[in-house]
């Protein structure tokens, strides 16, 4: 009896442990995608500080390449709300994670609970 | 093709403008190193702000000094951040000056970095043409002072940035001490300090004899108190962790202590008196557990101002531990209460305590006097009954104290002060109630019930100073009337004094009946012994007075 809940215990503690590592993983690309986001508006206000007289190149590898500066501009907005896309589907993502694990954690404690139950009655 | 075209364009100019494209490419690149080292700092900022965000929430788990350790973590974290945000923005302004100075000239003879490890002597050119990272790949071509608007702008980003940790440092700062503070209040555990007092003469032989008057209080009382006491520390003591609160086991040693110390005066008393010690230790080892109890309620931090509980329990383990009340009044303070506690040790000058004795209710009396006087006619009423001579010394009544002292009956080779006609609440609990019995076995119960009993009154806050009489005057009277018998009624007993003990009898109201009868009854026995003695002595002073 006991030996069955310790291995249930095993497996659902290795459950967990990988629910918590998606959720790190998630947590650190909703950590880029929020440093992506502070450039791009950094970048988009300092087009506006431009004017059609200065050339734009976007780096596309190891050329330069000559933008213009309206499509330039449109092109970081688009980046924009693309990564603000990005980050709102983090977020639910990291809720849902959130709220398994600590289903996940509940069941940990009480498989856990049992067990030592079942230790003590049959030590 | 437009790449094609792109990479075309740099060939043909490359030569022409080849340091210039060094040039503006290196300055690019510093300022994209800039900017990218911008961009880094501007993304590990969130993460840092997260980071202090964790931290808040863990700072509810834990103890205080965790959290602490915590917060000062987050604050030195902050602290680093700020000197390296700091670090950034001296760049910028370095750069600014740059381009502030750098379109003063057409071109500029300089050291061309070749290589990592090579130079080599170069013009810069186009000082005014600058091709700036805006980030995300993105470059754009500006002239100097566009450049420096550009930075400007940046600079603003950096110093948005270096508010935001200083507020952060700020706050986690004021937590630390906060915790700080926290941590000191209740390390301190306010307001309670542990009092002790140091004894000195544990070990001074005292004739506990005396002790048997006022017997133990009745245990469950005292227990009670001191449960209370206990149970109030012990949740002060879960609130704070510090207080030190006597544990049973304890308490249960420093009985066996005592019990021991006693046994060993007792020892030095047979070498006296032909009395058996059994009674002593039984006295003795309720007095102990008293003792206990009442140290336990004085150490302890949190004293109840109980007025009389303290000082005659005091006065009994005085009496317990054999320190004459008269040198000094000490305290056992062995306990280890209030370990964390900061202590203030005390003494008492020496001065003679008005202990409420119990020797029934209302007793106030100078407890040296008393015990001392006791032990004396004690000693000298044992030495009495083998050779008769030396009663007559202790029978000098020079002070109504005295009187206390002399009129102790020998009951069974123990001196029992008499009981006070006085009417007190005692009676009740009192052994004198209790008129059935005659052995010598249930008279010694009796009498440590009745002393217990005493005790008790004692307990109530009796106030009266009568309670003296109460004792005496009942032990006192029954021996004399046992020796006219016949004689002898419940009511007389009260108005059948002996002149010599009218002062303290004309004191005392009346006593009920029940007592003296009862007295009778426990007498009795030793009536055939006694009475002829106390009369004798009786007479003796008498005479000896006139």
């Amino acid at each position: 009896m006991a030996e069955a809940i310790h291995k249930k215990l095993q497996s659902e503690l290795e459950k967990y442990q990988q629910m918590q590592k998606d959720v790190s993983k998630s947590m650190t690309s909703r950590q880029k995608l929020e440093a992506q986001l502070t450039e791009n508006n950094i970048v988009k206000e300092e087009l506006a500080l431009l004017d059609s007289q200065n050339t734009v190149y976007k780096l596309i590898g190891p050329v330069l390449v000559k933008q213009d500066l309206d499509e330039a501009k449109a092109t970081v907005s688009k980046r924009l709300e693309y990564i603000n896309g990005e980050i709102q589907r983090y977020e639910t993502l990291l809720k849902e994670l959130e709220r398994k694990s600590e289903q996940h954690r509940e069941v940990l404690s009480s498989l856990q609970q049992e067990y030592q139950r079942a230790q003590a009655q049959n030590p | 093709m437009c790449v094609s075209d792109t990479l075309q364009k740099m060939h043909v100019h490359i030569y022409r403008q080849c340091i210039s494209v060094i040039i503006t490419v290196n300055y690019s690149c510093i300022v994209a190193r800039k900017q990218s080292l911008f961009q880094h700092m501007l993304s590990t900022l969130p993460k840092c702000i997260e980071q202090a965000k964790a931290y808040s929430t863990v700072v509810t788990v834990g103890s205080l000094h965790a959290v602490k350790l915590l917060y000062v973590k987050v604050v030195k974290d902050c602290r680093s951040q700020f000197e390296h945000w700091k670090k950034v923005e001296n760049d910028y302004e370095s750069l600014q000056e740059r381009l502030r100075t750098l379109p003063d000239k057409l071109s500029y003879d300089i050291m061309v970095p070749f290589g990592p490890l090579a130079f080599m002597p170069g013009k810069l050119v186009h000082t005014n043409e600058l091709t700036v990272l805006l980030g995300d790949n993105w470059f754009a071509k500006c002239s100097a002072k566009q450049a420096d608007a550009l930075v400007e702008h940046r600079k603003k980003h950096v110093k948005n940035t270096l508010d935001d940790l200083q507020k952060v440092m700020k706050n986690f700062q004021n937590r630390a001490d906060f915790t700080d503070d926290l941590e000191k209040l209740t390390g301190d555990t306010g307001d309670f300090v542990d009092i002790r007092e140091e004894v000195i003469n544990e070990e001074e032989v005292t004739k506990a004899k005396h002790r048997l008057a006022h017997k133990a209080n009745s245990k469950p009382k005292q227990e009670y108190l001191l449960d209370l006491e206990e149970d109030k520390e012990k949740k002060e003591g879960d609130e704070e962790g510090t207080t030190g609160v006597l544990s049973e086991e304890e308490l249960w040693a420093r009985l066996d202590e005592l019990e021991r110390q006693e046994e060993l005066q007792d020892e030095r008393y047979r070498l006296d008196s032909t009395d058996t010690n059994g009674e002593d230790t039984t006295s003795s080892s309720e007095e102990e557990k008293e003792a206990d109890g009442g140290s336990d309620v004085q150490v302890n931090g949190h004293q109840k101002e109980n007025g009389w509980v303290p000082t005659s329990i005091t006065s009994q383990m005085n009496g317990t531990n054999g320190s004459h009340p008269e040198d000094e009044e000490e305290e056992d303070c062995d306990e280890e209460a209030g370990n964390g506690l900061p202590t203030i040790y005390f003494s008492h000058t020496a001065e003679f305590k008005k202990v409420r004795i119990n020797t029934g209710k209302n007793t106030t009396l100078k407890f040296s006097e008393r015990n001392e006087q006791k032990a004396q006619a004690k000693r000298k009423k044992k030495s009495g009954k083998s050779n008769g001579h030396s009663p007559h010394e202790s029978y000098k009544i020079t002070s109504p104290a005295d009187i206390y002292r002399v009129f102790v009956d020998l009951v069974n080779g123990e001196p029992i002060p008499r009981k006070s006609i006085l009417k007190s609440r005692s009676r009740e609990n009192s052994v004198c109630s209790d008129t059935s019995e005659s052995s010598t076995a249930d008279f010694e119960e009796r009498r440590a019930a009745f002393g217990r009993s005493w005790s008790h009154d004692d307990a109530t806050h009796s106030d009266t100073s009568d309670g003296i009489t109460e004792e005496e005057s009942p032990t006192g009277t029954s021996p004399h009337t046992n020796g006219c018998f016949e004689a002898f009624t419940s009511t007389v007993i009260e108005k059948d004094p002996l002149p010599c003990s009218i002062p303290h009898l004309t004191i005392a109201p009346p006593a009920l009946p029940t007592i003296p009868e009862r007295k009778l009854e426990e007498v009795g026995p030793e009536a055939p012994q006694e009475p002829p003695k106390w009369m004798s002595k009786f007479k003796a002073t008498r005479l000896h007075q006139k």
